[in-house]
């Protein structure tokens, strides 16, 4: 042990630490942009992720076949062959199925927003490991024309905001983390509110609509909608449905739980709003506040 | 007189190929754990940390140190963590894993067991510290009880094939620690 106190290895190690504490200092001040080598080394693993998430995704959906079938074992014995060979070619047919009906979906983002830029489809990598609040890496970066904090969509709604960005890679905080504060709306009733994630209810897939009117009109599955007023998010986009109401825990406003109709926990293609009408413009209402 | 002869069981050559096998195994094991470690959405293990305790219980110093930071590094960009904060920890902790098997411990399950269950738990707890408890988040013990424990349990768990796995490749390829111990027999 002493030998190894006064041997060469030591001061090695030593600086090698010190290298690692540079890079973290570099990491820190980078301010959401991915430090060049991560950025490469994202681009190699990309593939490998891709192929990883492909046969994760086989194998839960095979699991969840199985499970289903369980249900009704007694009276599909007889057919349990026959579905099986059905299973494999079906397999194959819903993942071209699901592939173009996703491009399909997202041609139908600019005809319905004509204000929008939006990148080509772009492909979820993976998630990040064990992250609560399910933020996930696409394929595409600063060379698409992304910048940090573009809004990320799919046809159902609102999934999440750009917060790190390499020049093939960027990363998506989605619309359950505490991190987002959206202002939106009830297309039905009118009321008002800001969307902030909370850790119970992510764990739920859903996420809580703060500040609304004590005596609010809301119910359950009420569109939510963004109100565009900070020029983060386009006005008028799907961000989901009420799942309950209730008061908050002072007693003076009233919050409710609201279930994304984007599925972000089991997303394979996104697209990057770049830009649209009102972006970076604050509404009237909330510059006089 | 009859001498007794002590015959090495490998030349240098095929010492340094094996070890070169050696260190080809252990990086795709690393890269197969990366890629495992960031599919789907799921809690997952972080395999990289039994992975790297285990290679450094049977490696020299700088090599535990290269490898606690190659894993780390990895584990940074999985766990889309500040670049170095988990290669640090893990650098230490490898250093430390391997002066303990060369100095103190022999390299047996139950001691690689309690060295990973303790750096993964404390690691965990720190993790969780710094990412979630300090932001006073509501309900924030909810996501220990959901995302750490178990990720830190399954861990646990998944050192068990990982150290068997390490282990066969360190003896089929001869662990640098033999090679020492048998050129000091010689030398002696």
């Amino acid at each position: 042990m002493e030998h190894f106190l006064k041997s060469k290895k030591l001061k090695a190690i030593l600086i090698i630490m010190a290298l690692l504490t540079g890079i973290l200092a570099y990491a820190v001040s980078a301010g959401g942009y991915t430090i060049p080598a991560v950025d490469i080394l994202n681009t190699i693993a990309s593939p490998f992720q891709k192929a990883s998430n492909a046969i994760s995704g086989k194998v839960e959906y095979a699991l969840n076949l199985y499970q289903n079938a369980e249900d009704g074992y007694e009276e599909n014995e007889a057919l349990k062959k026959e579905i099986a060979e059905l299973h494999k070619q079906l397999v194959k047919y819903e993942q071209v199925q699901q592939e173009l009906d996703e491009l399909k979906s997202f041609v139908g983002i600019k005809e319905t927003y004509s204000d929008f830029v939006i990148t080509s489809p772009c492909e979820v990598t993976g998630y990040v490991t064990n992250d609560p609040f399910y933020a996930f890496n696409i394929d595409c970066g600063k060379n698409e024309g992304i910048s940090l904090y573009d809004p990320v969509v799919t046809e159902e709604g609102l999934v999440g905001v750009i917060t790190k960005l390499g020049d093939n890679t960027a990363t998506v905080t989605t619309i359950l983390s505490p991190d987002l504060s959206i202002a939106v709306y009830c297309s039905t009733t009118k009321d008002h509110g800001v969307l902030n994630g909370s850790v119970g209810l992510a764990m739920q897939g859903m996420t809580k609509l703060l500040y609304l009117d004590k005596d609010t009109a809301l119910k359950k599955d009420r569109v939510i909608l963004t109100s565009g007023e900070n020029g983060l998010f386009p006005k008028g986009y799907v961000v989901g449905y009420v799942n309950d109401v209730g008061t908050d825990d002072s007693g003076l406003t009233a919050c409710a739980s609201v279930k994304p109709s984007a599925d972000v926990r089991n997303l394979h293609m996104v697209v990057v709003v770049t830009d649209f009408e009102g972006k970076g413009v604050e509404s009237h209402e909330n510059q006089q506040n | 007189m009859k001498v007794m002869k002590i015959s090495r069981t490998d030349t240098s050559g095929k010492y340094l190929f094996k070890q070169f096998i050696q260190w080809v195994l252990f990086a795709l094991l690393i890269a197969v754990c990366f890629v495992m470690e960031t599919a789907g959405s799921s809690v997952k293990p972080l395999l990289l940390i039994p992975l790297a305790l285990c290679i450094s219980a049977h490696t020299g110093e700088i090599q535990s140190a290269t490898v606690g930071t190659v894993c780390g590094l990895l584990l940074d960009v999985a766990c889309n963590q500040l670049i170095g904060y988990h290669a640090i920890g893990l650098l230490m902790a490898c250093v430390v894993v391997s002066l303990l098997h060369g100095y103190f411990l022999r390299n047996r399950f139950m001691n690689m067991f309690w060295l990973t269950a303790i750096y993964t738990m404390a690691e965990g707890y720190v993790d969780f510290l710094l990412y979630y408890s300090i932001w006073g988040l509501e309900d924030v013990n909810l996501i220990y009880m959901n995302i750490f424990l178990p990720s830190g349990i399954m861990t646990i768990i998944s050192m068990i094939p990982i150290y068997l796995l390490v282990k066969w490749i360190a003896e089929i390829c001869g662990s640098r620690r033999n090679y020492e111990l048998e050129k000091t027999i010689i030398h002696f």
